[in-house]
């Protein structure tokens, strides 16, 4: 046995101790509910592979559709389960009464715009953030030079949300579907859309050969099977829909940039880097806009169960091993990153912010990020392939 | 037979226990300007009571509330949304009717941080004459300490008919009331319940919160008590011998009519709430508050920092 299987039931066990002193610590019930959804989502992501862009790249690329209809699946569940939860706080949804904390954002092509910056960001690093978060439990190195590169992205978006707010954003709206079309319709309408997508990529796709699955024996194989291998990207796909939606009825929605945000805003602030004002930028829910205290808080506990659960499925399956980028690859995983970092300051939000929490709440600021997202990985893996390789 | 006599006498007398106790589970509001947490608990399905929440942070009604409460936003239900003002009465009428507020209801008003805005929600029931308002002594923050139930559906009351009778002004100070006071501080007294950072000049607002005026210090003659020091530590009012010796203490005493403000007029209406319903002081709130006052060209300020234009 290595070292790495033994140390994941440790790191499993120790999780379980830190979330329970945390849940006697004053007001911490909620983040050691975040800490422990943090974990179990940064388990699963890692397990079943969870990744908008290898996800997006292998349709685009080699037609593979099994990815992408796991993030639909993740959307739709998210989707039908926040309805549920959300109609029964607001009985009636109107315009200007927003849910609390939902995701929803100013719609704009200054959105679109940070989608598309995004997309590239994840084209040039290999990954979004989420996904950065547990290739460092896998030992990328190039994942750590690229989330320096996403606080920096952050800086340079906190410096340019002042002139874009008055350029566009102040005069953008926040659209809530159910506020338009009532629950039941803005439900069926985007499952429609998920629907649409699912059945437009089955249809264009080469589908893999299917195994059908091994009946499990003795313990071993089921041990092994949870633990040591990978899961099917539709439980993944799955679970993540499901967390998604769970995690509102304690807390705010899944969001892995916020504390990137947060503390690149207290320490560029502290040294007066960044505008000490920030118009409306409090105002919105999202990624980009709290100042949250220190550690004690939803944001952080969340991200640091990420790290700690994907790191215990990691060495669970022995999946850690030291990768070193060559220069070239540090220096794309570093200028991706300041473009990953960039696009989420001024979206309020990444992949799972912006567009997973955006999407499963019914904002349109999910779906127009997710537009100009995908437009730029499509475009920029055609010129990428068409020049470099 | 005996045996059966003393067990029939055990029963009849747990049987009166028993209806006194379901008696006095919907037992009259209690006379003063709050009630409690488990006088509350135990009172919710009283017809007669109608519970509403005023909280300052948009979102937390919506999460879980004390069952059967409704949510009034003070930024659009107890705000003006044209002027910056209260309600109109018009508007203040219709919200009251689609809460089902009938003339024999007692209103209970709760919130979160301390129940400031909730006591600014009970600041504007008065003015409109609103009888039987009370406060949940302690807020939300107590009510969730002790584990008491929320829930998060949002009721329907059958709406009645809410008129307004009368006005009471004398609940509001304005700009002129104050600097008449600034000038002549034997009419009123006043009571700045900030921060002594904000009272000295030394800041222009509260920690991480942006300032609203452009110049820092209080209203000459004002004395400072900040609102916290008038509450215990679970969030309920200290009693009222304390809260006298308080104010007496910076000569507020309730033979002058007292004038409270703060930033934006919503911390002093929990002060304001202290002097004039606990205490039974006349007192006036200053809703235009520092916002108003340090940005009003002409009025005096005294500003022991010397602090100008955030630059000494």
């Amino acid at each position: 046995m290595s070292w790495q299987k033994i140390t994941a039931p440790v790191l499993i066990a120790a999780s379980c101790a830190f979330a329970y002193y945390l849940s006697f610590v004053e007001a911490g019930r909620t983040p050691s509910f975040a800490f422990v959804v943090g974990f179990v989502f940064g388990f699963v992501m890692q397990k079943s592979r969870f990744c908008f862009y290898c996800h997006i790249r292998d349709y685009i690329e080699d037609k593979n559709p099994n990815g992408v209809l796991a993030l639909l699946l993740a959307l739709a569940i998210g989707l039908i389960g926040y309805t549920i939860v959300v109609s029964s706080w607001l009985p009636t949804p109107a315009p200007n009464n927003l849910p609390p904390d939902i995701h929803a954002g100013p719609v704009s092509e200054v959105l679109a715009l940070a989608g598309a910056v995004f997309g590239f960001g994840m084209v040039l690093s290999k990954s979004c953030v989420a996904a950065h978060w547990y290739h460092l439990s896998e030992g990328s190195i190039g994942s750590l030079i690229a989330l320096c590169g996403v606080a920096l992205g952050f800086f340079i978006g906190f410096n340019s949300w002042n002139a874009l707010y008055s350029f566009r954003i102040a005069d953008s709206r926040i659209i809530w579907l159910p506020a338009y079309f009532g629950y039941s319709i803005a439900l069926v309408l985007q499952l429609a859309i998920l629907g649409a997508i699912a059945a437009f990529v089955w249809k264009f796709s080469l589908k893999p050969p299917r195994e059908s699955p091994k009946p499990l024996a003795t313990f071993k194989e089921i041990y092994d099977r949870f633990f040591a291998q990978s899961w099917s990207y539709y439980v993944g796909g799955a679970i993540i829909g499901a967390l998604g939606f769970l995690i509102i009825i304690w807390t705010k929605p899944l969001g892995v940039t916020a504390t990137i945000a947060s503390w690149t805003r207290f320490f560029s602030g502290a040294y007066d880097l960044i505008p000490a004002r920030l118009h409306g930028l409090d105002g919105f829910a999202g990624c980009g806009s709290l100042p949250a205290n220190f550690w004690l808080n939803t944001d952080a506990l969340l991200l640091l169960g990420l790290v700690v659960g994907s790191f215990a499925s990691s060495f669970a399956a022995n999946d850690f091993e030291l990768q070193k980028p060559t220069l070239k690859e540090s220096a794309l995983s570093f200028v991706g990153g300041v473009l990953l970092g960039f696009g989420a300051m001024i979206a309020l939000g990444c992949t799972i912010g912006t567009l997973l929490s955006g999407i499963h709440a019914g904002a349109l600021s999910g779906w127009v990020f997710a537009l100009g997202m995908i437009l730029a990985i499509w475009s920029a893996l055609k010129i990428k392939n068409k020049f470099i390789a | 037979m005996k045996g059966l006599l003393v067990g029939a006498n055990t029963l009849f007398r747990a049987a009166i226990a028993a209806g006194v106790l379901t008696l006095s589970a919907f037992a009259a509001a209690p006379s003063g300007p709050l009630v409690t947490t488990d006088w509350l608990a135990d009172n919710l399905k009283d017809a007669k009571i109608r519970v509403i929440e005023v909280s300052v942070n948009p979102g937390v009604y919506e999460r879980g509330h004390i069952p059967g409460a409704v949510n009034f936003s003070w930024h659009t239900d107890l705000n003006d949304k044209v002027k910056r003002d209260i309600v109109s009465r018009a508007d203040f009428e219709k919200l009251l009717s689609k809460t089902g507020v009938a003339s024999d209801t007692t209103v209970i008003l709760y919130g979160d941080t301390n129940n400031w805005f909730a006591a600014w929600g009970a600041w504007v029931f008065d003015i409109y004459g609103v009888k039987n308002v009370k406060l949940l002594d302690g807020g939300r923050v107590k009510w969730e300490k002790e584990n008491k139930p929320l829930d998060n559906r949002v009721p329907e009351y059958k709406a009645t008919n809410f008129k307004v009778a009368d006005i009471n002004d004398a609940l509001r100070a304005r700009l002129t009331d104050v600097l008449s006071v600034a000038k002549d501080g034997k009419k009123a007294k006043l009571l700045d319940i900030r921060s002594p950072d904000e009272y000295a000049g030394k800041v222009f607002a509260p920690a991480g919160i942006q300032e609203l005026s452009i110049r820092a210090g209080h209203i000459p003659g004002a004395v400072n008590v900040p609102w916290g020091k008038a509450v215990n530590e679970d969030g309920t009012f200290k009693s009222k011998a304390e809260l006298q010796e308080l104010y007496a203490s910076v000569g507020v005493d309730g033979k002058l009519p007292v004038i409270t403000y703060c930033r934006i007029g919503e911390r002093s209406s929990h002060t304001w709430f202290a002097l004039a319903k606990i205490l039974g002081y006349k007192a006036k709130n200053y809703d235009g508050s520092w916002t108003e006052y340090g940005n009003s060209v002409g009025a005096p300020i005294d500003n022991p920092a010397g602090t100008i234009w955030a630059a000494k």
